[in-house]
């Protein structure tokens, strides 16, 4: 008899292992069509590599091992550690805003990098940073050496495929510690609350790279027309400014970015007030192969705003 | 984090329940562009989003943000950061928030956004008209709707009398040409309305497919000014405002007055050196304590008389006043200030008094206001005339002008509002006063069946000054 309370210990163990396993099986076959489907409908280059998908791997556990890191762990703990850190990742993976922030963080890092290697852009310090460091505002020289040192913090990181919890949006670093709060990690509640205590204080968005990017183009006020040219100004400033002028999501500019979304990104770049010309010229400096078709000369910019509006707003794909 | 502070361009506070506590200049400004009050619930809507997403999420936010405050475009870059217990905020400021905003611009309407602009304003004018009228092509009044009691008689006069120019029923403001002019000329004129004591600002909307010849017009009266202020209060439910406790005015003053008093006796002696010798600095030091008593003081006995005026169912008493009379013991009042800054107030001699039917008193008080301004801003040794005349329409006037620096066209249209100082404070000290004095005065004629107003500066004269006109009705029996 007690060899078979064993067998049943055993066999719930297995149970369980199995459970976990099948429903992981289960949401990678859900998937399945979507990316393949991808894959095969894109003529231009993809979307997904195994560059940006261990990228974002990388960030994801490393946003994990910050929140972990945050708790009263020792080394006794050692276990529990890693049993949470699978968990902790999982939610997060769940998380499709975090998980599209992420993405355009990681196509940033690979444009930025693209741009350095195709025509010579310095990721960190672009001919526009550096003039605005050399501001005679004393206030705006100093946002500009706080955004320039983070965006050398944010090259690093990328190479180490890792992402600081403070980088994150407000509202992404709110769902992070959200689901850090949901996820059960055989401790203490209190060392939990604690620790998003913790975090919750020393976060400042404004402080993030991309709260100082958007402080500076806000800075630039008029003249942050001056910063629609990759070249002159980086992706980082480039993508910040873009953003102020159109109104739209920075993830939104940096995603038009890709080789494969010319046309998303001909419409901002007519919506911040750039000519056809000076749009070829970002193209190509992206590394763009199509051609644009003729006749987007006569799209005006109200119109390119509207369309804006209608084609990504709540009704289009991107929401 | 305290590095940028050079880049901040406003401060503000708001408490638990989202209301701005205190603000700095421009956001004051905005958040009263936008309806609200200093202290109230945050009334600019792009903000307000921001602070209950800051609150709800308990981590420092940066976003940028633009607002339309009725003219232009505000934009800014606004940071808002969680304030708890142990931050500097302090005890007053639990649960709320502070924003910092950096890189404060306004701007006109942006050409792309303009039609939406205008399509804005009309809406909310729609929504906010008290009185709505349908015309004709030709400007004919078709047919009028308004809930407010004090358009009734309007109402009533085109019941009686249907069918006439819309123009023929009201009284419009500065415009004397032939009537009907083109409507793009009448719409935003001001206008009086028979049987209320309101300005109404006119719009004139075209209706139909095209604006150059539109088959008729919509016409909104929107007025900014409560019917009855007071009366009408207590629709913003949670604003926890007091409903005329008279705090000030019957508890604060009678005991804060003794202290104040103390304050500045003990302060003046020191500065005069009656209590012995003293280096020069700390003789300065205590004559700059006796200036902000007296400046306390002053508030002190503003903000009570506000309470007065501001309460419901305040009314000034008739009596015959005679209008030189008031003037010249007015300037009698003032004559040591006037002395000091060698400024002669001229005091027209007439024939004949005139007399106005008013309450003795509140006039002086008027009277003491407004010379008081005149000196307060002449320059030293010039003249303030004033002069005391009888108009049509059984009015008496005292007008007051200076050699100051006069009232920009700008200024006249904010000049009486509450606490407005437009921008006094930087003058030196010479000015020291609440911004309700002008306001009060105002007030105070209304309630006498009077005016007070700004008259526009006579350029080309040579004596570009401020000048202010009160009117009061006539004592006609006698």
């Amino acid at each position: 008899m007690g060899k078979m309370a064993i067998d049943r210990s055993q066999s719930t163990l297995v149970d369980a292992i199995l459970q976990d396993e099948i429903a992981r099986g289960n949401r990678a076959l859900r998937s399945l069509a979507p990316v393949i489907a991808h894959l095969l409908d894109s003529d231009g280059p993809s979307l997904v590599s195994d560059a940006i998908v261990a990228r974002l791997r990388g960030m994801l556990r490393h946003i994990a091992d910050q929140l972990l890191a945050s708790l009263p762990l020792d080394a006794k703990n050692a276990l529990i550690q890693s049993q949470a850190q699978s968990k902790l990742i999982d939610h997060l993976r769940g998380d499709e805003s975090l998980v599209d922030h992420l993405y355009s963080v990681v196509l940033e890092g690979v444009l930025t990098k693209q741009v350095q290697q195709r025509v010579g852009v310095d990721p960190i310090l672009s001919p526009l940073m550096q003039e605005l460091i050399a501001s005679e505002r004393p206030e705006i020289a100093e946002v500009a050496m706080m955004a320039l040192a983070a965006q050398s913090r944010f090259c690093q990181g990328q190479e180490r495929m890792e992402l600081p919890l403070g980088e994150l949006p407000s509202q992404l670093l709110w769902r992070v510690l959200t689901h850090f709060e949901a996820t059960e990690l055989a401790l203490h509640p209190e060392g939990v609350a604690g620790a998003v205590q913790t975090i919750k204080r020393d976060f400042d968005e404004a402080q993030s790279r991309i709260g100082l990017f958007a402080r500076l183009a806000s800075s630039m006020q008029g003249g942050a027309i001056a910063a629609l040219d990759i070249g002159h100004a980086g992706l980082a400033l480039f993508a910040s400014a873009t953003a102020s002028l159109t109104r739209q999501e920075r993830e939104h500019v940096v995603f038009a970015c890709h080789e494969g979304q010319t046309f998303r990104l001909v419409l901002i770049l007519i919506a911040a007030g750039l000519n056809i010309n000076a749009i070829e010229g970002q193209l190509a400096l992206l590394g763009g192969t199509r051609a644009l078709p003729s006749g987007f000369e006569t799209i005006s910019q109200a119109h390119s705003q509207e369309l804006l509006r209608t084609l990504t707003g709540p009704e289009g794909e991107l929401s | 984090m305290n590095r940028q502070q050079s880049i901040v361009a406003a401060h503000g506070l708001t408490d638990e329940h989202d209301r701005l506590i205190r603000a700095d200049e421009p956001l004051a400004e905005l958040q009263e562009a936008c309806g609200g009050s200093l202290p109230g619930a945050l009334a600019v809507p792009e903000l307000l989003e921001l602070v209950q997403q800051c609150r709800k999420l308990g981590l420092r936010i940066a976003r940028e943000f633009s607002a339309f405050d009725g003219q232009d475009t505000v934009a800014g870059f606004v940071r808002i950061h969680p304030v708890d217990e142990g931050d500097e905020g302090g005890a007053d400021a639990l649960g709320g928030c502070a924003i910092l905003i950096e890189n404060w611009q306004s701007a006109g309407q942006a050409n792309g956004n303009s039609l939406q602009g205008i399509e804005w304003l009309d809406a909310s004018d729609r929504a906010s008209a008290e009185i709505t009228a349908r015309l004709d092509a030709r400007q004919k009044l078709q047919f009028i709707t308004s809930v407010s009691a004090d358009a009734q008689a309007l109402v009533k006069a085109v019941e009686l009398a249907p069918g006439k120019a819309w123009s023929e029923y009201v009284e419009l403001a500065g415009i004397t040409h032939e009537q009907p002019l083109h409507w793009r000329l009448l719409d935003g004129a001001r206008a009086r309305v028979p049987g209320s004591d309101r300005i109404w600002r006119v719009r004139l909307l075209p209706v139909g497919p095209a604006s150059s010849a539109p088959r008729g017009f919509e016409l909104l009266l929107i007025t900014d000014q409560l019917l009855d202020e007071d009366a009408a209060d207590g629709g913003g439910a949670e604003d926890t405002a007091p409903e005329h406790s008279r705090l000030i005015g019957s508890a604060l003053t009678p005991v804060l007055r003794q202290p104040i008093a103390r304050i500045i006796a003990n302060a003046e002696t020191v500065h005069a050196r009656l209590a012995g010798p003293l280096r020069d600095e700390y003789s300065e030091y205590a004559a700059n304590i006796a200036a902000a008593g007296h400046h306390l003081s002053g508030m002190l006995d503003d903000l009570a008389d506000l309470e007065v005026v501001e309460a419901p169912g305040f009314t000034t008493t008739k009596e015959r006043v005679d209008l030189v009379d008031v003037a010249t013991r007015s300037a009698g009042i003032l004559g040591v200030r006037a002395q000091s800054r060698d400024i002669t107030v001229n005091i027209e001699e007439l024939a004949e008094p005139i007399f106005a039917n008013a309450e003795f008193r509140r006039v002086l008080q008027i009277l003491i206001n407004l010379i008081g301004n005149a000196i307060a801003y002449s320059p030293t040794g010039s003249d303030v005339y004033v002069k005391v005349s009888q108009e049509t329409g059984d009015r008496a006037t005292v007008t007051i002008s200076d050699q100051g620096p006069g009232v920009s066209q700008d200024q006249a249209a904010k000049i009486f509002d509450k606490f407005e100082r437009l921008g006094r404070d930087s003058d030196g000290g010479n000015d020291t006063g609440s911004g309700l004095g002008l306001f009060i005065s105002r007030k105070l004629a209304l309630a006498m069946g009077g005016n007070l107003e700004v008259l526009p500066s006579r350029s080309g004269d040579q004596l570009i000054g401020a000048e202010f006109k009160l009117s009061l009705p006539l004592h006609t029996a006698t």
